[in-house]
């Protein structure tokens, strides 16, 4: 039976209490670590979780862009007035120093001969290549234009699109998308070179790199590198704070290693190139190498060469504060260690390195922020947004071509901005100290026959006022309206027209009874001028004569032509409408006289060419649309007696200052001034120009001194003054000589003759000198004698508009 | 009557006749050469000149089958001028070709306005003004509207019109 052990060879009490100290701190120790891990494992979940959602979801949201239409260069062009060289500027093209070799985006400039070697324009339908160009020039005119090397005469060259805008989500990110493999290998290597030489190697953290940078940066006295890996900069833009503290550099690294583990490398490089910062343009943030590229070089990133790829990684380290625009020699210093730094590497040979180096900073030239296109911008995005999300156009980066002429919009924007200016100086009264009751004003310009939105300016001023004045406001339209009155009165109605151009009205007073009492038009000098010719009546916008017309042929049927031409807006059926008592946006007067100016047809109004999504496939293409509303022979009549106001009435100032070629136009001038038109076309543009306030206020001046300026110089400048084409005469209408006196057929043997339209089959029949000759009243505001013959009556007429010109 | 005038009378009868017999009635008018745009591409001034080049552009890219190429020709050709009836009428060709009578239609009525204006609405336009506007309401459904039109387009032109469609290249 063994024995009790002795009492001293039991272990002591202390080292047994010490032995469960330990088992105790062991099962802490294991315990918490056990929590911990768990706790750790939790917490790399959560960040996983984050991760993927982040990388397997829209990793970025790229706005939509939109474009302008292609300027097209073609032999005969007037280069100086489409301002060829700011354009190719604007474009990012950039003047290089000799005709030897250009790449795409250069070009030279000399007297008598331009070379340009174009970009490439990628379009799913109609992309461009790159080409090389030669303009041969002479005086202001482009002579020829061959292709190079081959030398081959083309008949147009296109240049691409020019960017207007963009929709921005909150954060205003601009970029670019790019894939990895399309990059030129010299572009990565100079990022990795600077940023993360070891990114292959590591996992997403790199310790070695963090002292190699801490000794590097002590060596150099500067700070050189930094510690931080490319996945650590991607996980820090991607889901961090800038905040510098000790916790969100853990949280930073802990991500790193998720994305490290979930991701390849391919992967998130890409992502690190797409998601980038390298600065600012204006408001708006840079981000992603193939953004920089357009925005610094003017090309894509896939075209960059070895000094521009240094340049770009250069910048990362501080994209504002190496700008290469406002810190040139900074920029290029760190470019140039960039270049060392790919060489120690063995990145870049030495010749290739010091080629480089020797690169001077080519850049884009700055374009200005086309500010002025934004009216036209919201536009767009009205009507995309029937169909797409904001945040589609927010994110999904669409390419948006519109009809939009850049040009055509800066000059509409000068011409407006600089026309009311003009206007304040010369009438301080209108000025106002507050922005919001400043004078405003905007302009449309259209192509009439397609219904292409050239131009549209909205207001002065985007910046105090984003109201767009030519699509969301509805003011009267006054004289402007009248073109409707005499196209109801001038169209066939059961064969025969109310009136033709013979025929006279009668501007005597006249008292219309309405339901809130008796409507007496005047006219603006207040007086009445008897009878005169349509032409007169037109020409002088008399508000009598057109009212008793408008009687006659009713306000119906003016409403009705009025609507077909394009007018969408409420017409009230009351007699005041003839003297444009309805309200109406501008854009619909501008499609309703492009009516005219198309003989009759009425465009669908466009303004986008085509939608194309991210990855290249078209979602949407415009298609013309035009529909005869106005049949050609009253729509040409009715153009032909614009023309005379353009000549001889209220607008002759049109071509007195010094506009040559077909114009037809109408001034239009509300009560009390409140309302100023101009709106006009040649054959090939339709332009409206209103002015006036906000909260409708007399400007105490005439259409003729506020708006006619305006237009004026938007057409003097689009077309040089010398405006092309004609209008065209349709084979239903015939030039027929008539006595003015009597207003029938004028015969050899009378002694005073003048040409006027009428459709075929209503001219004249009796003849000057017979018994009886002359034409009959259509109505009771339609007689025979034209005011100019008769004491007291034409005289006082021509008198009256002799003053208003 | 003699002998010799009954023949007289008879072989005139038969040469009408036989100069009648490609004709599809006898009133058919006289046939013409129609238009091919290159042989007026160098007409114009400067605007309608590359205007006319764009639109022989889309053509070149209509003949081979890239239409949404040659419509972006012929929608270029009307930004440089506006007021080209040919780049009209190669849109409602393309318009016929692609079944949409409708705005074919509204193509030509545009072309046909800007023809009659310019004095460029010859007799060599004619057959494919009448042919297009024939195979427009064809396709619209408009059968016996169309079958006159485009009888009428054969007549004027039966090397082009025979087969009741203009192609890209016969309109180039």
């Amino acid at each position: 039976m063994p024995r009790a052990k002795p009492r001293s060879a039991r272990k002591p009490a202390g080292a047994r209490r010490g032995r469960r100290v330990l088992r105790v701190l062991a099962l802490a120790i294991a315990g918490g670590a056990f929590v911990a891990g768990f706790a750790a494992a939790g917490y790399f979940l959560s960040l996983d979780g984050s991760v993927r959602a982040r990388f397997d979801g829209r990793r970025f949201a790229v706005p939509s862009k939109v474009f302008s239409t292609p300027a097209i260069l073609y032999p005969g062009l007037d280069w100086k007035l489409v301002d060829l060289r700011g354009t190719l500027a604007r474009l990012g093209f950039r003047e290089a120093a000799s005709p030897g070799h250009l790449e795409p985006g250069e070009y030279t400039w000399g007297a008598s001969r331009a070379r340009v070697h174009l970009q490439a324009f990628e379009h799913p339908t109609r992309s461009e290549p790159a080409r090389d160009v030669v303009l041969r020039l002479e005086g202001p005119l482009i002579q020829e234009i061959r292709e190079l090397p081959s030398g081959r005469e083309l008949g147009a060259v296109l240049l691409e699109p020019e960017p207007i805008g963009a929709f921005y989500g909150v954060d205003r990110e601009q970029r670019e998308l790019v894939k990895l493999e399309q990059l030129p290998p010299h572009l990565v290597d100079a990022i990795l070179a600077v940023e993360d030489q070891r990114f292959e190697a590591h996992r997403g953290i790199d310790l070695r790199r963090i002292a190699g940078a801490l000794v590097a940066n002590l060596r150099a006295g500067a700070v050189r590198q930094g510690g931080s890996t490319v996945t650590q900069q991607l996980v820090k833009n991607f889901f961090l704070t800038p905040e510098r503290t000790l916790r969100r550099k853990f949280q930073e690294a802990a991500m790193a290693l998720v994305v490290e583990a979930r991701y390849d490398k391919h992967e998130i490089l890409e992502a690190y190139l797409n998601e980038i910062y390298l600065g600012q343009r204006g408001p708006t943030a840079i981000h992603g190498v193939g953004e920089a590229a357009h925005v610094f070089f003017g090309k894509s990133a896939r075209e960059l060469d070895i000094a521009e790829s240094a340049l770009l990684a250069a910048v990362i380290h501080s994209p504002n504060g190496l700008s290469p625009y406002r810190e040139p020699e900074r920029a290029v210093r760190r470019r140039n260690l960039v270049l060392e730094m790919m060489e120690e590497q063995g990145r870049l040979g030495a010749e290739a390195r010091a080629k480089a180096e020797a690169e001077p900073l080519r850049l884009a030239a700055v374009t200005p922020d086309p500010g002025d296109a934004r009216y036209f911008l919201d536009l767009l995005r009205r009507q995309l947004s029937d169909v797409y999300d904001a945040s589609v156009l927010e994110t999904d980066g669409l390419r948006i071509y519109s009809t939009l002429d850049r040009r055509a919009q800066r000059l509409a924007a000068i011409a407006l901005r600089e026309g009311l200016a003009d206007l304040e100086k010369r009438f301080p009264r209108l000025r106002s100290e507050q922005p919001a009751r400043a004078l405003q004003g905007c302009l449309v310009a259209l192509r009439p026959q397609t219904g292409e939105l050239l131009a549209l300016v909205g207001g002065r001023d985007y910046a105090t006022s984003q109201f767009d004045r030519c699509t969301q406001a509805r003011r009267q339209t006054g004289s402007a309206f009248k073109p409707f009155v005499y196209a109801a009165a001038l169209e066939p109605l059961n064969g025969a027209p109310s009136i033709t151009l013979a025929n006279l009205l009668d501007d005597s007073p006249l008292e219309i009874s309405t339901p809130s009492g008796p409507w007496r038009p005047e006219n603006y000098d207040k007086r009445s001028h008897g009878m005169v010719t349509v032409r007169q009546a037109i020409e002088g916008s008399l508000n009598i004569a057109t009212a008793r017309l408008a009687r006659d042929v009713g306000a119906r049927r003016v409403a009705d032509v009025a609507r077909r031409a394009g007018i969408q807006s409420p017409l009230p059926i009351v007699p005041s409408l003839a003297l444009g008592v309805a309200s109406v946006a501008p854009i619909e007067i501008a499609r309703a006289y492009a009516t005219f100016a198309s003989g009759g047809i009425r465009p669908e109004l466009q303004s986008i060419e085509d939608l194309v999504d991210e990855q290249g496939r078209t979602l949407e293409r415009r298609k013309l649309r035009f529909e005869r509303v106005i049949d050609a022979g009253t729509a040409y009549l009715v153009t032909s007696l614009l023309e005379g106001v353009a000549e001889r009435g209220t607008a002759a100032a049109l071509h007195s200052t010094g506009l040559r070629g077909p114009i037809a136009a109408k001034t239009g001038t509300t009560d009390r001034e409140q309302d100023l038109w101009l709106v006009g076309y040649t054959p090939e543009l339709v332009v409206v120009v209103w002015i006036g306030f906000d909260e409708p206020r007399s400007l105490k001046i005439p259409s003729a001194v506020g708006a006619l300026p305006i237009w004026r110089r938007f057409v003097q400048d689009m077309t040089g003054g010398q405006i092309r084409g004609r209008f065209p005469k349709p084979a239903g209408v015939e030039e027929i000589e008539i006595d003015p006196v009597t207003r029938s057929l004028a015969l050899a043997d009378c002694p005073d003759r003048q040409s006027e339209y009428f459709l075929a089959g209503t001219q004249p029949t009796s003849i000057c000198g017979e018994a009886g000759s002359g034409e009959q009243p259509a109505g009771d505001g339609v007689a025979e004698r034209p005011p100019g013959r008769e004491p007291g009556g034409g005289g006082e007429f021509f008198r009256w508009l002799k003053r208003q010109l | 009557m003699s002998v010799a005038r009954r023949l007289a009378i008879g072989s005139v009868a038969i040469a009408l006749c036989a100069g009648c017999a490609g004709r599809t009635s006898f009133f058919a008018p006289a046939p013409v050469v129609p238009l091919r745009l290159h042989e007026i591409a160098g007409e114009g001034d400067a605007a309608r000149r590359a205007s006319q080049r764009l639109v022989l552009q889309g053509l070149a890219s209509d003949a081979k089958g890239q239409t949404r190429l040659a419509r972006t020709s012929y929608e270029r050709a009307l930004q440089v001028d506006v007021n080209n009836p040919f780049a009209y009428l190669a849109l409602a060709r393309q318009a016929v070709e692609s079944g949409d009578g409708a705005s074919a239609l509204e193509y030509l009525e545009q072309a046909e306005l800007l023809l009659g204006a310019e004095d460029l609405r010859s007799p060599r336009v004619e057959p494919h003004l009448a042919g297009l506007r024939g195979a427009a309401l064809r396709a619209r459904g408009e059968q016996r509207a169309a079958s006159e039109l485009l009888a009428r387009a054969s007549d004027l032109a039966p090397s082009v019109w025979d087969d009741g469609q203009l192609s890209a290249a016969e309109l180039r």
